[in-house]
């Protein structure tokens, strides 16, 4: 967990010299961002719109894990205020909030276990890997973001 | 001259309450309507049930899965009006709809009134379902009777002073609900526009979120699915129309695979009240988002009518 936040962190600074490390709400729009895209890079595999490759789906797996452990790490108290969509109810019940990240850990962790060295074999196999991850982004906006 | 004007007082007073009790009678379907419903087919109707979202308010708060089918009710709405506690609707003879006849179904759906005459309250979206086809009611109301009765009374309302009198509902009904189309779509619209505005505009109900409301609660018609506050609180409902801030650079292919996935063409995901929303649209045969789809791009576009920035 630590090991990922750190990573992010250095990464954060790296991206985004604007995004002060100060700045808990810009880091975690960078963090989604990075989601998005990743979950991006899967549809258009599941789609066949990109031609299946285990380490382009590797690629997406492991960003949408290093994600799912960095997450949680900002949102510290008072940045429910300010250019953000994050809903009060982050705050309201955090205990929750954090249940709900750590399914989304809990599902990446598997899919990275299942993905391997080289990445899911086939698109088959990176379909069931990746499925129950992307089942998150939902789960979690339905009651954590606003809109 | 006292007493004249206290005769022309009541007079007046008496001639408001005789027109109050014309003005909110409950108007029910008439023998010729009803005569539309009849012969079922519960499978047909399961398609209704996910199109028209009744799990959604209808079954416990957060059930999924098969206890989605389990219409027990509870889910309170909070509105500027006060609290709304959706009822079951499950087929339980004591405590859902289990003695409700089909033309009890269908003037709740499209008139707004219960099997004792009284008013609903339009929390309940009769003012879209209004729309919906007979045979598509009677398809839903079989399949309805197929789910597991359960037990229980929802709670009551709590609704203050003057809303909690139902009888003042038959005078918002005479403002609001009709089964007009909200929209005129252009002559030369596709048969598949046609096709999603009757799922949009009817048993979908997308506008019931989607498009912002008079004082009174009622739909604003010329800013159809403009966006609107959260009725949940912080946030909007966005436009879905092509207008300014709406979704007008999404395709029909985007817009159909976002009811079908979740996500956006940026690869944001759905959120708020929309998941379910999104959930039961997946379980549609794909024609009907394409539909929807070809009607959310045929509409007119409208500039966000409500933004929280």
């Amino acid at each position: 967990m630590k090991k990922f936040a750190a990573a992010f962190a250095v990464l954060a600074l790296s991206v985004g010299i604007a995004h002060a490390a100060d700045d808990p709400i810009a880091i975690r729009k960078d963090l989604m961002e990075a989601n998005g895209a990743a979950a991006a890079v899967s549809a258009g595999l599941l789609k066949g719109e990109i031609p299946y490759n285990p380490v382009v789906a590797k690629e997406a797996i492991m960003a949408l894990r290093a994600v799912s452990h960095a997450f949680g790490s900002f949102f510290p108290a008072g940045s429910d205020k300010g250019n953000t969509k994050a809903s009060p109810k982050i705050w309201q019940d955090m205990a929750g909030f954090q249940a709900t990240l750590a399914k989304f850990q809990k599902d990446t962790d598997a899919a990275a276990q299942a993905s391997g060295k080289k990445g899911p074999a086939d698109l088959a196999a990176f379909k069931a890997a990746i499925t129950p991850v992307l089942g998150n982004c939902a789960a979690c906006h339905r009651d954590y973001r606003l809109k | 001259m006292l007493l004249r004007a206290a005769v022309a007082v009541i007079i007046v007073l008496a001639a408001a309450a005789v027109a109050f009790w014309y003005l909110t009678m409950p108007r029910p379907l008439d023998a010729a309507a009803l005569s539309q419903y009849g012969p079922s087919d519960a499978k047909r109707g399961e398609r209704i049930f996910w199109l028209a979202g009744c799990s959604s308010c209808h079954a416990r708060p957060k059930a999924a899965g098969e206890a989605q089918l389990q219409l027990a009710g509870g889910l309170e709405l909070k509105t500027q009006f006060g609290i709304f506690v959706v009822p079951n609707i499950s087929p339980d003879k004591k405590d859902g709809i289990g003695n409700w006849t089909l033309a009890d179904f269908a003037n709740a759906l499209k008139r707004g009134i219960a099997p004792d005459g009284s008013h609903l309250y339009p929390a309940f979206p009769y003012a879209s379902y209004s729309r919906m086809k007979p045979e598509d009611i009677s398809d839903l109301f079989a399949f309805l009777k197929t789910l597991p009765p359960v037990a229980g009374k929802a709670p009551p309302d709590k609704i203050g002073f003057p809303f909690n009198i139902r009888r003042g509902i038959g005078l918002w009904q005479l403002l609001y609900l009709t089964d007009k189309p909200y929209v005129h779509l252009p002559q030369n619209a596709s048969a598949q526009a046609k096709a999603g505005q009757y799922l949009v505009e009817g048993p979908g109900h997308c506008g019931e979120c989607h498009t912002p409301r008079t004082f009174l609660g009622g739909m604003k018609r010329d800013e159809w699915l403009a966006g609107a506050p959260n009725p949940d609180g912080k946030g909007a409902i966005p436009n879905i129309t092509p207008g300014k801030g709406g979704i007008g650079g999404w395709s029909e292919k985007d817009i159909a695979y976002f009811l079908e996935s979740g996500f956006m063409p940026d690869f944001d995901s759905v959120g708020g009240a929309m998941v379910d929303v999104q959930e039961n649209i997946a379980k549609l045969p794909a024609s009907d988002r394409d539909a929807i789809a070809a009607y959310l791009k045929a509409i007119p576009p409208l500039p966000s009518a409500y933004t929280d920035k």
